[in-house]
């Protein structure tokens, strides 16, 4: 598969990593040649320099032959403008990151359509999303919806007060109205088989319907968790200002931004529910008068993974028992696991997850990332005469690293066990390794 | 630097205008055959003769005026608006005082509604008509009306605009100001005329009618009766008169977008109307209940008396259906504190605006929010917009030239021998445009009984409380005459 990706920032850069080391032909293209730096010689990719919106510079990136072009340039305008050129140049499938969840609404997805951007991705509105899931269900490290609110997945970090370690998962499995897809200990996925125990400070993946939420939690051990109703952000990044507008109204939220410019813009960008605080918000004095030790739920969000993490600690000092940080440095993801620190946000692989999915050539509904370890949720629909309707799920030989989650039928959320048959029409939510998804596709094609 | 030659053009051009004002009132006096003929040929030469004399001086190619010379223009002619105005009662001998007779024009320009008249109803209809026609051209601004019918000044619109305009914010509805000029004209007349009409089924006379349609829609105050709208004794014109009034003190450019637009929404979401419906409300209660348990026993008068001085004294109007100096002195004292707020800007009501009044309310809020977040960064909103720094500071400013003029009334007045209450009173409702006072100037009395001094100085507050201090005090000031 030929990949043209605009914009060797962040997002860009994680993208490329990722595909080239999945065998695709990857080319980078970035206006400066200092951004594109030595990834050349350390990735099996191509660097071009080139502007995104210059016709014979996509021409020489080779965007008339692209099977799909990502444009994710900071600016929105030029990505808009650069995968309308693709388009025009031949490119098969294009993406652009943009920046306003106006051109997200789906009465004007045709319209973006008949311009030649097939798929938008916004990674703040995602980030936002995650944050204001994680501070409505402050006892879960992450939360993801499926066939609207049909099945659920949640990731829980268990503590020794739980009721389900050191069960073997063989009695454990029985007739319980959950499924345990997967468990994070350390540094290690694993995908447990009848034998295996969960212990104490592993991260457990539970796919379940939304009326047993409330179990979840109680066999957790996570009762003691209250309702978020104070929020501190750190940083007033576009992220803060998505988030500030999801969460629900009772929920009191300050913004704390050191760049009093920017305090100046933030005060426009979000409602008087919100406080807009200037400062330094690793200063501990201004927390404490600012009330940090009445506070449910502490967000970092600045643009430096290091001081989010570091601010997070700090704020788990003083009390408040529920923190997210942003963190950009992949490496970082599972020090800060270790670290205790709740949820971790990670622009880059969400926007990545997204544009998987655009790769896959089954028709796929969507593909969400789970920040806290290297693998995905996929939500593949069911064709008529498709390979996974031919046999028990016990006998369909999934690759390893590749876990049936549950399906949602009738718009009801059902647990699979080995012996369930997936009939046509079905919605199977998977979870798998992020390298084992393109092994998906073949059970779902006839 | 200021241009003489082009300002003396446009008072010349807004003075022919007024003569043609006043050609409308010598019809009427025409057609009632009033013995006053000779009154209307003197005044028509003199306007008509002192505008042309004016264009004469200013003629010449100069096209442009600066801002300076706007603040000039505005305040001149409304001052030589009133001159020329008092002429007919002059000549025609109803007011023969030359300070009487400048006095009511200028409370009739100026909106306030205070009158010197000790029997109005001796006045011949066209008079009346005259009278209520000041009120008519001053609610708007003068200089509004002549840029609504005729975009005669061409880049000098915007500079008059802005030194006439009420409230801290002016808000465009259309690119071109003569447009959206001919767009709230469109409004005002409809509903003069819609008033007019209601007035009449529900019992008055065509004239009267006429007349205070023209009085309410302006938020004026003067009535055909010496008893203003008590004199009617009808609870169906005092309800059509609160609506109207309600009306005139409401945003045009928010009617003209809620009737011609339809959007509705875009009213019940501002601030501003927000603040001015829920300060009649309150206050409305609150006087009823007043009411209810001193002097007025019956729920329905009660209720009808306190939202027609409400209203009345909010919009500065200032027509009365009661004498309120005989209800408690809690409850004049309540009245002559609204006269402090007046209802919305860019409509044609005085005082500070409620847009003022809301936005000082949440700069004191957030003073006090600041002393508990000494870090945070804490916006004045106004209907979801930010009112930035210097709007905030020019309001203040604004605030404290307000009580400034009235407490400067209050001195003048107590020098020439008024007491406390009647001078307090006086500078209250001259600086709002509003009308009525306390005490022996209150709703049951004229005004005749101030000495000549004081009503000179009446005039001045009320031309200074409708131009929005700003405008006259600037020349004034040494600094404004400085060449550079």
């Amino acid at each position: 598969m030929k990949i043209v990706i605009t914009g060797a920032g962040a997002v860009g850069t994680h993208l490329a990593k990722m595909l080239s080391v999945e065998n695709e032909d990857v080319v980078l293209m970035d206006e400066s040649e200092e951004r594109l730096g030595k990834l050349e010689s350390l990735f099996d990719l191509k660097a071009v320099v080139g502007s995104p919106t210059r016709i014979s510079d996509l021409k020489n990136a080779g965007a008339g032959n692209a099977d799909l072009f990502v444009a994710v340039t900071p600016d929105e305008s030029s990505n808009i403008n650069a995968c309308i050129i693709a388009h025009y140049l031949g490119a098969k499938k294009t993406v652009a990151r943009i920046d306003n969840h106006e051109y997200l609404l789906p009465k004007h997805k045709s319209y973006f359509n008949s311009l030649g951007i097939n798929s938008l991705i916004y990674p703040e509105k995602l980030a936002a999303e995650e944050i204001a899931t994680s501070i409505k269900y402050c006892w879960m490290r992450q939360m993801l919806e499926f066939g609207n609110g049909a099945l659920v997945m949640i990731g829980v970090k268990v503590r020794s007060n739980s009721k389900i370690i050191n069960i073997p998962f063989r009695d454990l499995q029985r007739d319980n109205p959950y499924h345990i897809v997967a468990i994070q200990r350390k540094n290690e996925t694993i995908i447990p088989r009848g034998g295996d125990m969960i212990e104490a400070d592993d991260l457990v993946c539970f796919m379940t319907t939304q009326a047993n939420i409330s179990y979840i939690k109680d066999i957790c051990g996570k009762e003691k968790f209250s309702e978020v109703k104070n929020v501190i952000i750190m940083g007033g990044s576009r992220i803060a200002v998505r988030t500030a507008e999801l969460v629900p109204d009772n929920i009191s939220i300050k913004i704390i931004e050191s760049d009093y410019a920017r305090c100046n813009k933030l005060i426009e960008l979000v409602d008087d529910r919100v406080m807009i605080i200037n400062g330094d918000a690793r200063d501990p004095e201004l927390l404490r008068s600012e009330g940090i030790d009445h506070t449910d739920a502490f967000i970092a969000l600045s643009d430096n993974s290091e001081t989010n993490i570091l601010a997070c600690l700090a704020a788990k000092r003083s009390g408040v028992y529920r923190t997210v940080a942003e963190i950009e440095n992949i490496e970082y993801i599972s020090m800060a696991e270790e670290m205790d620190i709740g949820s971790v946000i990670n622009k880059k692989k969400l926007a990545a997850s997204n544009i998987f999915q655009m790769m896959l050539n089954t028709d796929v509904s969507s593909v969400r990332c789970l920040t806290f370890t290297e693998a995905v949720v996929a939500e593949f629909p069911v064709n008529e005469g498709s390979s996974i309707t031919k046999r028990a799920v016990k006998d369909l030989g999934l690759p390893s690293g590749a876990n049936i989650g549950g399906l949602i039928r009738d718009g009801k959320g059902i647990n699979v066990s080995g012996n369930t048959i997936i009939e046509p029409g079905d919605h199977v939510i998977i979870f798998c390794l992020e390298h084992v998804l393109k092994k998906l596709e073949k059970y779902f094609n006839k | 630097m200021i241009h003489f030659k082009i300002i003396s053009r446009i008072i010349g051009l807004l003075l022919l205008i007024e003569a043609l004002f006043m050609t409308s009132a010598f019809g009427l006096s025409l057609y009632y055959k009033e013995n006053i003929t000779t009154a209307y040929l003197y005044t028509l030469a003199a306007t008509v003769g002192a505008g042309s004399l004016f264009l004469y001086f200013g003629r010449g190619k100069e096209r442009n005026i600066s801002r300076k010379d706007g603040y000039i223009v505005v305040s001149l002619c409304w001052i030589f608006f009133s001159i020329f105005g008092s002429m007919l009662y002059i000549f025609s001998g109803y007011i023969p005082s030359v300070t009487n007779a400048f006095f009511e024009t200028m409370s009739g320009f100026s909106t306030t509604g205070a009158t010197i008249l000790d029997n109005i109803e001796a006045l011949p209809p066209s008079l009346l008509f005259w009278r209520a026609m000041t009120h008519w051209i001053g609610g708007l601004g003068i200089v509004f009306f002549t840029v609504a019918i005729l975009p005669i000044f061409g880049m000098g619109d915007i500079h008059l605009f802005a030194a006439e305009a009420t409230g801290p914010i002016h808000g465009k509805l259309h690119p071109r100001i003569s447009v959206t000029a001919r767009w709230i004209l469109t409004i005002y007349i409809s509903l003069t005329i819609i008033n007019a009409i209601c007035l009449h089924v529900a019992g008055m006379n065509i004239i009267d009618s006429v007349c205070h349609a023209m009085s309410t829609m302006a938020t004026g105050g003067f009535s055909n009766k010496q008893a203003s709208i008590e004199g009617y004794q009808s609870p169906a014109i005092e309800y059509i008169t609160i609506l109207f009034m309600f009306l005139g003190g409401t945003n045009f450019s928010l009617l003209y977008l809620t009737i011609f637009k339809g959007k509705f929404g875009e009213l019940l979401r501002d601030s501003e109307f927000k603040c001015y419906v829920n300060i009649i409300l309150i206050a409305t209660v609150g006087i009823m209940a007043g009411l209810l348990l001193t002097s007025v026993p019956n729920v329905e008068k009660a209720f009808r008396d306190s939202l027609f001085q409400t209203v009345s004294t909010v919009t500065t109007t200032g027509f009365c259906t009661t004498d309120y100096m005989e209800w408690h002195p809690l409850l004049w004292m309540t009245i002559c504190t609204l006269m402090y707020v007046g209802a919305c800007s860019g409509s044609t009501t005085g005082a500070m605006k409620c847009v003022r009044v809301a936005i000082l309310g949440r700069v004191m809020i957030n003073e006090f929010k600041r002393i508990v977040h000494p870090n945070a960064i804490i916006p004045v909103r106004m209907s979801h917009k930010i009112i930035s720094a210097p709007v905030q500071s020019a309001i203040l400013a604004f605030t404290v030239l307000y009580i400034g003029v009235v407490m400067v009334g209050v001195f003048v007045n107590m020098a020439f021998g008024l007491d406390f209450m009647e001078a307090y009173g006086l500078s209250v409702t001259y600086t709002g445009n509003n009308g009525p006072a306390l005490g022996s100037f209150g709703p049951a009395f004229s005004m005749n009984a101030l000495p000549d001094v004081l009503k000179w100085f009446a005039s001045f507050q009320m031309l200074v409380g409708r131009l929005e201090f700003f405008a006259v005090l600037l020349m004034l000031t040494p600094m404004f005459w400085k060449r550079q």
